[in-house]
């Protein structure tokens, strides 16, 4: 197990260079660059080539080849000195730390993933465990028409229809953003509700899961309606097995049959859709920020990318990659806890 | 750990009875530091945290003091000499004067300033564009600044400029407390300083992506503001915007989609403001495609587009059209033997188009920008209706589109695009800010069209003193331009505002955005 994690690491950390190496070329070669998008519709060729060279990017990418005395000056180079450093350089045209940003940003997606997560857990599952056991009945077909329909909706559309009708026409929850505008909070971990309790402020609490709630449901709905449809299928391919009967068959109370010895088996594959859907709620954090005025890293990048500024986007995705690889590794990990079969050496 | 307890308990209690003004801006600021930035966005900010030397009076362009209480010209307009107002002090208590505005104009003008622009470079784009270049730069308009005395600071000219005063007022050109930027050097105007100004408004705090805290600046020099505290929220999207509008959780947004105009009127709650046209979107046609060469083809694309029932359709209620290249606020600079507005004339356009030698027409590319804009709020479907028009004479359009970014790369790489959508919102109230933005060398390659004459009056434009020796220049581009049909506007749009029904005494600014000393919210709830 352990030199397993160590090998896990490791690999983790090349991936890590090769996601900053392909990144790095992928950003520059996309065309339009930060110089045209700072001066907008002023931009002229002067004007954007003299910027360029303001910024560094008229040097070569990854090796200055054709000149040896300064074989070290390419982009590259320079930019993996400063990561080594801790430094992951600044937006270019902001000069906001990209590390700053980070650590400012990404409590509040997390917060986010997490209830959105949460939400499709304590909906989802249930929904497909009802449907496998009643299968073809008015239950099944509804949860089964639900999911189509959330895999289908568009998130912006979802949000903003959320946002309209229990905001504006319900008044019920805010339409956007973290807290209100009267709501003062020193944040500690940067989750605000549980900042907000960690500070004594329960009606600061009760504000941030208000204004949590509908972004939530919004980043949740597909999450929900996948988790839903693998639950109740993977429960029906296990119920079918001859395991399961031979425990009917000694006389095992079929509630006990079914959570303790089907469902176990059959959450194998939800908890490996859970890991995929950890990479899918980051991208779907993009609109789903945007929409609720979320400050997070989807909305961040999104901006980056439209706006070229490569430092924000080089930093947002290595980091974004580093999350996903953790998250899977701890879904490796808990399907040893699910399944004694399963080992790592 | 009492720290802690005091804090939490102060932080948990009430703050009713504060007023506070929630503004919608429509994203995140770029930058807090003047000299910094471009974009309408930060510059709303920064218009509450900074003056400018000039200002302009409420809802109009014409230039009012600011931190400067006068300025004179000499005869031709190559020497401005500025009086500053006294008594003035930064919100970090120390004094603005000349040396001030000498340490801020070196900034955003001196490639080689220790506290010029950022870390990256040294220089402030927009000056340059604006000022025609840098300390140094024989292009450069502005050729040195000296102080006189404490509260005297003179310009000197390369060449006469006349519009010095509203270019050096527009909204780039905040004062910004010296003693600040030196502290905080790189740093000055991230969330992690303290940007200080003489404005309205005092800097509080900035949660990147959500709001900025400002709190009123109680010595402030002119009029002082009403409320208690002044929350800027970044809300990108334009419905959410309008949703906060309705559900209360912002009293003021900028930016609202033209086709909310009726939603807004018909909740009691709200009131739709318009802010004052200073726009122009239009269709550039390039010279290089072989049809778009000809003179009577670019006439009937002109006639042929029903820019009324485009500008009816869109913005209803929200916009003009006109045979201009400038907004109505600068209709003085237009000639007048140019007819008010195109004329459409699908039959004569067909007509000439035979004349030309395309009877049965041509397939041509036409470009719309994949983003929104004050002037082209929805670019596809404007372009669908160019395009529909277009069909009646026989010219198949193929609507084109790709990122931002490359677009505005791509317009200006040759051979660039056939036939284009863009537009120009001004910074200041002269003609020339809207003239040369397209025309001259500043826009040479983009459709291969800039005859000589208008290069040369278009220097002649900036040089003339008299606004009627101006009104002159500028009636003889605006002839030339409108004979020649390379660029077609289509609107000069009303950008969309509204407020809350409580929100009293918000002028807006046709510039794009002004302080809200003046805004008070009594009878909010």
């Amino acid at each position: 197990m352990g030199s397993y994690l160590i090998r896990r690491i490791l690999r983790t950390l090349l991936v890590m260079i090769g996601i900053s190496v392909v990144v790095f070329a992928f950003v520059r070669s996309i065309p339009g660059d930060p110089a045209t998008v700072m001066l907008g519709e002023r931009a002229t060729p002067e004007a954007a080539a003299a910027l360029r060279e303001q910024l560094g990017l008229n040097k070569p990418w990854f090796i200055n080849y054709k000149d040896p005395a300064h074989l070290l000056e390419a982009q590259y180079p320079k930019y993996m000195a400063q990561l080594l450093q801790g430094d992951l350089g600044s937006g270019l045209k902001s000069n906001i730390p990209v590390r700053d940003e980070l650590v400012n940003r990404f409590p509040a997606t997390a917060e986010l993933a997490i209830a959105a997560l949460l939400f499709a857990l304590l909906v989802g599952l249930p929904a497909g465990i009802l449907a496998a056991l009643r299968r073809n009945s008015v239950w099944d077909n509804l949860a089964t028409t639900i999911s189509l329909v959330g895999v289908s909706m568009p998130v912006f559309w979802l949000g903003l229809l959320l946002s309209y009708f229990f905001a504006v026409r319900l008044g019920w929850l805010p339409p956007s953003a973290r807290l209100g505008n009267d709501v003062t909070l020193e944040p500690i971990t940067g989750f605000y509700v549980l900042d907000a309790l960690l500070r004594g402020q329960p009606a600061a609490a009760w504000d941030a899961l208000r204004h949590l709630i509908l972004p939530a449901i919004a980043l949740g709905t597909i999450p929900l309606a996948i988790i839903a449809r693998i639950t109740r299928s993977s429960l029906l391919e296990v119920l079918g097995q001859d395991y399961v009967r031979t425990a009917r068959a000694k006389g095992l109370a079929s509630r006990t049959v079914t959570l303790k010895h089907a469902l176990r088996n059959a959450l194998l594959p939800v908890v490996t859709v859970i890991g995929l859907q950890a990479g899918a709620l980051l991208g779907g954090a993009v609109l789903t920020e945007t929409i609720f005025s979320w400050p997070g890293l989807g909305s961040w990048l999104y901006e980056a990318i439209s706006q070229r500024d490569y430092p924000v986007i080089q930093g947002g995705v290595i980091f974004a990659a580093l999350v996903v690889s953790v998250v899977n590794l701890l879904v490796d990990l808990s399907y040893a806890a699910l399944d004694p079969r399963i080992q790592y050496r | 750990m009492n720290k802690l307890l005091l804090t939490a308990l102060l932080a948990s209690l009430p703050t009713a009875g504060a007023a506070t003004l929630v503004f919608g801006n429509n994203g995140d600021p770029v930058s807090l530091e003047s000299g910094n930035i471009t974009d309408g966005i930060s510059i709303a900010v920064q218009r509450q945290i900074y003056d400018t030397l000039v200002d302009f009076k409420d809802g109009t362009t014409d230039p009012v003091p600011g931190l400067a209480t006068s300025w004179k010209a000499n005869k031709d307009a190559t020497q401005w000499t500025f009086t500053l107002r006294r008594g003035v002090k930064f919100h970090d208590g120390t004094p603005f004067n000349a040396d001030a505005v000498i340490f801020n104009v070196n900034r955003w003008w001196d490639p080689k300033n220790a506290y010029g622009f950022r870390n990256q470079g040294h220089t402030y784009e927009i000056w340059g564009q604006l000022m025609g270049g840098y300390k140094g730069d024989a292009t450069s308009v502005l050729k040195n600044v000296v102080k006189i005395n404490d509260y005297t600071v003179r310009f000197d000219m390369n060449k006469p400029s006349t519009v010095f005063p509203s270019v050096i007022g527009s909204g780039y050109f905040g004062i910004a407390s010296p003693a600040a930027i030196k502290k905080d050097g790189a740093k000055y105007g991230t969330p992690a300083s303290k940007p200080v100004g003489t404005g309205p408004f005092i800097f509080q705090s900035w949660k990147t992506g959500d709001r900025i805290v400002l709190l009123p600046n109680k010595l402030y020099w002119g009029s002082k503001p009403k409320v208690d505290q002044l929350v800027i929220r970044s809300i990108k999207d334009a419905s959410q915007r309008l949703n906060e509008l309705k559900a209360g959780t912002i009293d003021f947004a900028n930016d609202l989609t033209p086709d909310s105009l009726k939603a807004i009127q018909a909740d009691k709650n709200l009131v739709a403001v318009k802010r004052p046209s200073f726009n122009v979107g239009f269709v550039s046609l390039n010279n290089r495609n072989e049809y778009l060469k000809n003179d009577k083809v670019r006439q009937a694309i002109s006639m042929a587009i029903n820019k009324k029932a485009i500008v009816d359709a869109f913005w209803p209620g929200l916009g003009i059209s006109n045979a201009s290249f400038l907004p109505p606020v600068l209709s003085w600079a237009n000639s007048k033997n140019v007819p008010a507005d195109y004329r459409f004339d699908p039959t004569a356009a067909k007509k000439l188009l035979a004349e030309a030698g395309y009877p049965n027409g041509f397939s041509i590319d036409l470009w719309y920008m994949p983003v929104s804009r004050p002037y082209f709020p929805q670019p596809k479907p404007i372009a669908e209706a160019i395009a529909a028009d277009l069909s009646a004479i026989g010219i198949k359009v193929n609507l084109k589109t790709e990122d931002w970014a490359k677009y505005l790369e791509d317009r200006r790489k040759e051979p660039g695009f056939d036939m284009y959508m863009i537009g120009w919102t001004g910074d200041y109230g002269d003609p020339d800010n809207f003239y040369s933005a397209y025309y001259g060398p500043g826009g040479s390659d983009d459709i291969n069209w800039n005859p000589a004459e208008l290069v040369r009056l278009l220097d002649q434009g900036r040089a003339a003193v008299s606004q009627a020796d101006k009104a002159k220049v500028y009636a003889q581009i605006h002839e030339i331009t409108y004979k020649a049909n390379y660029r077609i506007p289509v609107v000069h749009s009303q950008p969309l505002a509204a407020a809350r029904s409580y929100v009293k005494g918000w002028v807006p600014s046709p510039l794009g955005s002004e302080a809200f000393n003046n805004i008070s919210v009594a009878g909010k709830k």
